[in-house]
């Protein structure tokens, strides 16, 4: 039993490039919260801004547009707010890792129960192809003919540094191993970070479906390997930056860390949510402490 | 200058970390349940360690919200502090000072011959090793000493001291020896009560609450129903999160310190989207860090209430001293044209009440608001009988079909995210009644009108400024924040001048201001601030140009003395 997909679908259609990833990241979204059973209205989605965000007139979940680099901070104190909800942040590289990097490190430490997804097209698209960290070295980009100056840092290494309970890799070219991984991804109880490689033929046209294709392996080849084992993650990033190719499926999961909020001591006998407890708390008893 | 006699002020000074802080605070409270109405004021600087640093508090008979720049006891635990604030004492007052002598230049000694200064040297620091104390403990034979000359009973303090100290891992013990060792000390002489000005205890005081005005902010986001404070250290806003995190095992709230400012505002964004009631407070530097957000709140209609509390100076400014510099950046920051309101704390009964009616307007209007204090009021120690009675919660929620309804009053229907309700979409992209982002012409209009009408509305619901004192004064001081409470001190038995105090900052009534004008009467703009910020905004909606401007703006509070000074010049 599935919910009907066109239930999460607005009446607007999305606005983006013929052959852009984001369509098969909307759709694996949408796909993963219908096979999973929540309604509509108990997803809530924080948009960034860029070409991905584009996409929040589409959907028919609950949702907030809000502002460049910030998708991560907002889901974070939405999803404290109503633990009810399936919490997504959805962003693009640059506003992952420039602008918000910050709120990625930090949601990853205090582990909310949250999915970032990352729409990884390796520039700032909307805004007609700039270079972001992710972009190679050299290649010529907007205002940049003589090619980009500076290295990439590798989003893989810094990722598991901060030992997440949940990282995978995606590609949107492959719509049902993206939807099982998102599913993963929800259905953890943690921070899940799931990184896309997303086609941007507008952009990024050295990367074409061909380009991936070569350069894609699923991890669910690989044989022996362990998706809670922090040593075969970190091996695997090291097996990827050697060999120059892109692992899909999930890298590293870890069940046995609490969420920020199961931390808390002052929430501990509370079963009902904050958005349910907005009513006059009476002070009496501190206000004794003042006399 | 004329000066009424029926306030003191005693000042304890000495170097970060000696203690001053706490030791003021004890003698506040301990004044206070010794039945005096009281006010603290602390001066420190922005380190840990050395430096000078004082408490002075100011206690009298009659209401007292505002500090004196001079006081009658002076107690100093440093070499330093002692020559930094001697020239603060008056006439006819006493420095009590640690150590076996107490040596002058011969430019204080002739400022305190001049002066008729009693001086004491009190060796506390041995006098506290002696009684079986620690170093720190010469405070409490400073106190104990101060304690007698006021010819308070000792257990008053002792109550206080052991109550302050009830759950730190402190020997209580020792501290009692210690106050003891100074009350009964034999350098006391009764020619020291005698001749110094003690006011007579209140009659109508009963034991009353002492807090600050971060404290009584922090109660009323209780009341308010606040169940989440998402925080970043800054000075002097810090010690709301203290209060809110140190009562959360009580009250459940959720108390989250975030990695930066940014995250603090935009999660307490997501929390009120989602329904519940969230708090953020900071100074001006993470203000303006906030302000994107808080034009994205404006856009997407998103209830958002921030607590900005101000000290002195652009920039790092001179972090822990005080003033009232950021109506600007409140009132006119953040991007684009967009509703929002702006209230202005001044004592304990306003920041307990508008913290709460921040989060009624914000709500119901769906618009942020910042609420504005100073360093003077948030960390400044009140008294009060009791705080008034609590603010119903209004929310304004309705549901409805679409989130951005174009309606008469710019309202449209808020609904708090749940299973049962409509999902919807909220934006920071201009955006139709559905939520869905446009670019048409005519649409971008209507929306952008609908947004700020609630501005007009909203204007028809909040209050004129309030009119403090006698109808017929020539006189009238305008103002906001801390300076109020100066202003009320000082005018008491000055009948010819009054005050013009305003709580809401914007959107801003003047239709009272301009009755004033229209009498003729003198108009005296006063602000802790450089340029005159509120006074600029008056200007602006009125055309009306101030020619009398009393500006503040080196870090220090008004005190009562800055107004008498000005009133009989």
């Amino acid at each position: 039993m599935s919910i009907d997909i066109e239930k999460y679908n607005s009446q607007h259609k999305p606005t983006w490039c013929p052959g852009c990833g984001n369509f098969a990241i909307s759709m694996a979204l949408k796909k993963a919260l219908s096979e999973l059973n929540i309604p509509p209205s108990q997803a809530f989605i924080a948009f960034d801004i860029g070409c991905n965000g584009n996409g929040a007139d589409t959907v028919a979940t609950y949702a907030f547009k809000g502002l460049h680099g910030r998708a991560v901070a907002l889901a974070s104190g939405a999803h404290l707010a109503n633990r009810d909800f399936t919490t997504i942040a959805e962003l693009g590289d640059g506003a992952c890792f420039h602008e918000g990097l910050d709120h990625l490190i930090n949601a990853v430490r205090s582990n909310y129960d949250i999915t970032i997804l990352i729409h990884n097209n390796q520039n700032f698209a909307l805004t007609t192809g700039q270079a972001t960290v992710e972009t190679q070295k050299g290649k010529p980009m907007y205002a940049l003919p003589g090619g980009k100056p500076e290295k990439e840092y590798n989003t893989n290494e810094l990722i598991l540094s901060l030992h997440p309970t949940f990282f995978a890799k995606g590609y949107s070219g492959d719509i049902q191993e993206l939807t099982d991984i998102i599913k993963r991804g929800i259905k953890h109880k943690g921070c899940s970070v799931i990184e896309i490689s997303q086609l941007c033929p507008s952009y990024n046209r050295e990367c074409t479906p061909q380009w991936f294709t070569e350069h894609i392996v699923k991890i669910s080849s690989l044989k022996n390997y362990s998706e809670t084992s922090f040593d075969d993650a970190h091996n695997l990033i090291q097996k990827m930056i050697k060999e120059e190719k892109i692992y899909t499926g999930v890298i590293y999961e870890n069940k046995n860390v609490k969420t920020f909020y199961e931390n808390l001591p002052s929430r501990k006998s509370f079963t009902t949510e904050l958005s349910e407890e907005v009513k006059e708390y009476n002070i009496k008893k501190i206000l004794e402490t003042f006399k | 200058m004329k000066e009424k006699n029926y306030r003191a002020a005693i000042k304890f000074a000495g170097a970060s970390g000696q203690g001053i802080n706490t030791t003021g605070q004890i003698l506040t409270q301990a004044l206070n349940s010794a039945g005096y109405e009281i006010f603290g004021y602390r001066e420190y600087p922005s380190l840990i360690k050395g430096g000078n640093a004082s408490y002075q508090v100011d206690f009298s008979n009659y209401k007292v919200n505002s500090p004196s720049k001079y006081c009658n006891i002076l107690s100093t635990i440093s070499e330093n502090s002692l020559h930094k604030y001697i020239y603060d004492v008056k006439n006819n007052g006493f420095i009590i000072h640690d150590g076996d002598e107490i040596q002058l230049s011969t430019e204080e000694e002739i400022y305190v011959k001049k002066n008729n200064i009693q001086l004491i040297a009190l060796n506390s620091k041995k006098i506290a090793t002696n009684a079986g104390g620690t170093e720190i403990m010469a405070n409490a034979v400073l106190l104990g000493f101060l304690w007698r000359i006021l010819r308070k009973d000792k257990q008053i303090l002792i109550d206080e001291i052991m109550e302050f100290f009830g759950e730190k891992k402190i020997d209580q013990q020792a501290e009692k020896r210690c106050i003891l060792a100074g009350y009964e000390n034999s350098l006391y002489r009764d020619t020291y009560s005698d001749n110094i000005f003690i006011p007579k205890p209140s009659i109508l005081h009963s034991k009353q609450y002492a807090m600050t005005g971060n404290d009584a902010i922090a109660l009323g986001a209780l009341s308010a129903g606040v169940r989440a404070f998402y925080g970043y250290p800054m000075t002097p806003a810090t010690s709301i999160y203290k209060l809110l995190g140190e009562t959360s095992q009580q009250t459940g709230l959720l108390v989250k310190q975030a990695e930066n400012e940014i995250t603090a505002v935009q999660m307490a964004l997501g929390s009120m989207y989602m329904g519940t009631r969230a708090l953020t407070a900071t100074s001006g530097g993470g203000f303006d860090l906030m302000i994107e957000t808080i034009s994205s709140a404006g856009m997407s209609e998103t209830p958002l209430v921030i607590v900005l509390a101000q000290r002195n100076g652009p920039a790092t400014g001179v972090p822990t001293w005080t003033g009232a510099g950021d109506i600007n950046t409140a009132v006119k920051g953040g991007h684009g044209d967009y509703p929002k309101c702006v209230i202005s704390v001044s004592d304990l009964p306003s920041c307990y009440t508008l913290i709460q009616q921040a989060y009624n307007i914000s709500e119901k209007y769906q618009i942020p608001v910042i609420l504005l204090t100073e360093k003077q009021i948030a960390e400044g120690l009140f008294s009060i009988d009791q705080l008034p009675k609590p603010l119903k919660i209004e929310r304004g929620l309705e549901k409805g079909n679409k989130r951005y309804k174009i309606t008469d009053t710019g309202i449209s229907p808020r609904w708090i995210p749940s299973k049962s309700n409509k999902p919807y979409l909220s934006t920071t992209d201009e955006h139709l009644e559905n939520g869905v982002s446009t670019e048409d012409a005519v649409s971008i209009m209507k929306m952008s009108k609908k947004r700020m009408l609630k501005m007009e509305t909203l204007e028809k619901e909040i209050p004129q400024p309030q009119y403090y004192g006698n109808k017929n004064a020539e006189s009238v001081f305008v103002g906001f924040g801390s300076v109020k409470n100066t202003i009320l001190d000082a005018i008491k038995e000055y009948p010819n001048y009054a005050y013009l105090h305003y709580e809401y900052i914007y959107p801003l009534k003047t239709e009272q201001f301009e009755k004033l004008v229209n009498q003729n009467k003198r108009i005296i703009l006063v602000e802790n601030n450089q340029t005159g910020q509120l006074g600029s905004l008056i200007s602006e909606k009125t055309g009306y140009t101030f020619s009398e401007k009393l500006l503040k703006y080196d870090g220090r509070p008004f005190f009562v003395e800055d107004i008498l000074n000005f009133i009989s010049e």
